[in-house]
């Protein structure tokens, strides 16, 4: 008869199970919506590439790059950011994927809207670094032979 | 006219009231009433009260994986077999008074409830699948186990009033014997209906979802139908044997889905208060408790009967 009392008492208690909040907390490492800095990137397109859900579209064209990332097929999993030899990416930290419909429309419902697209001109490669002066051999040190077999 | 008036009557029954017209709402309904009231004696919201047609529309809309061959012709002949049978069992029920029938409509009530399970296990088996193949093979013990008891005591209610006209039993004055068979036929109920702790079948968290673990789009949404109608039916069938006889339509029909109602309530306590038996522990249930009494019942019938 147990069982029958807690069942009327569940009953007139109403539900116990907690609304998901409305502003969830957000933890120091918490990975959110990729965040992308166009003035750091050099079109390298190795986010691209560690991108295993296929968020990240890269479009190569003459002179300049298209970088484009779809929030609705990210799975948060920071492969990108770390890869970024330029830190041109960064994760968010405010955004939180999920939410009440109430607040915040969740991510699913726009993707659309969150789907951001950026054209960046291709900067010209860096100078090399200057090659250090190398001494000149002196009187009395061989000369190391680059040809095979030495010489002839 | 004469001719006609019976197959029009008929016809307004299958189609109507209480047919396909009332009883695919009131699958749904009961659908949602049962989820829901579990819900809430569990402690959780449950669901909203639109999600079973919701969820019927969406599978609907859903593509099945093509599926050659004779398997794939019986997989897609299973449910729309189903459907229809717990829909003509709705359709028999005789709720409205002098809605006509005809001597032996239990008989045809039993073989159009009893269509959908042998379905059940047919498709189970018919998908190839092992969770499917175990799920048939459980429904087909639980059923054998729980046939035994549900048919006792309808032929134990049927052989008191010399009648196997439904429209008759229904409105047949109570007796011991009656209530005796309502009450076997309600310990059948949860077994008939899947719930717990008959709920071997489809045990989700084992055997993922039994025989309709192969099942997808329009073809489970009509499985979930077939689940829906044979709610309305079982619970109707009581619903007709325990209310009082009336004649006016419209206080029969409240009366019909009030009795309804309570009967799923109470299915949706007992499934709440209950956990999954195993299907050694059910059959037992079955063989060993209550089959006992449905053949007391008969056989105290059957002695009265020889009396009198």
């Amino acid at each position: 008869m147990n069982i029958l009392i807690m069942l009327w008492k569940n009953l007139l208690r109403g539900y116990q199970t907690l609304l998901f909040p409305a502003h969830p907390r957000v933890t120091p490492r918490f990975r959110g919506l990729v965040q992308f800095d166009p003035a750091l990137c050099t079109g390298c397109a190795v986010c691209r590439f560690r991108c295993t859900s296929r968020a990240i579209e890269f479009k190569a064209g003459k002179g300049e790059f298209t970088w484009s990332y779809n929030p609705g097929q990210c799975t948060f999993c920071g492969r990108c950011v770390e890869g970024c030899a330029e830190h041109a990416l960064k994760e968010g930290h405010t955004e939180h994927a999920l939410s009440q419909q109430e607040a915040v429309p969740p991510i699913y419902t726009m993707q659309g809207e969150l789907k951001k697209s950026y054209t960046v001109a291709r900067r010209p490669p860096a100078p090399k670094p200057a090659a250090p002066p190398t001494p000149a051999p002196t009187a009395g040190e061989a000369v190391p032979s680059t040809a095979i077999g030495g010489a002839q | 006219m004469t001719v006609f008036s019976p197959l029009v009557t008929a016809l307004a029954r299958l189609l109507i009231f209480p047919g396909l017209l009332f009883a695919v709402p009131a699958a749904w309904f009961f659908l949602w009433v049962e989820r829901k009231s579990v819900a809430l004696m569990q402690g959780r919201v449950g669901p909203p009260f639109m999600q079973p047609f919701w969820d019927f529309v969406k599978l609907l809309g859903k593509s099945t994986p093509p599926r050659s061959g004779v398997a794939g012709l019986l997989m897609r002949a299973w449910p729309l077999i189903a459907v229809s049978a717990a829909a003509g069992a709705v359709g028999l029920l005789p709720v409205l008074p002098s809605s006509g029938g005809f001597e032996g409509d239990l008989i045809l009530l039993l073989a159009l409830l009893e269509l959908p399970s042998i379905c059940i296990i047919a498709a189970g088996f018919s998908s190839r699948s092992i969770f499917g193949e175990i799920g048939s093979a459980r429904e087909a013990a639980l059923s054998v186990s729980y046939n035994i008891v549900f048919l006792l005591a309808i032929v134990s209610i049927a052989a008191s009033q010399h009648t196997f006209r439904l429209d008759a039993l229904a409105s047949a004055p109570f007796t011991a014997l009656h209530w005796i068979g309502i009450l076997a036929i309600l310990v059948c109920l949860p077994a008939k209906l899947h719930i717990n702790p008959f709920s071997l079948p489809n045990a989700e968290q084992e055997i993922y979802a039994g025989p309709m673990t192969e099942y997808a789009g329009p073809e489970l949404a009509m499985w979930e139908l077939s689940h829906g109608l044979e709610w309305v039916a079982g619970t109707g069938l009581i619903a007709t044997l325990v209310a009082p006889h009336v004649t006016a339509a419209w206080l029969a029909a409240c009366i019909f889905v009030a009795i309804s109602f309570a009967v799923v309530l109470l299915l949706s306590a007992l499934a709440a208060a209950t956990a999954r038996l195993a299907i050694d522990s059910s059959v037992r249930f079955y063989w060993q408790c209550t089959l006992i009494f449905a053949v007391l019942a008969i056989s105290s019938v059957l002695f009265v009967r020889f009396r009198s």
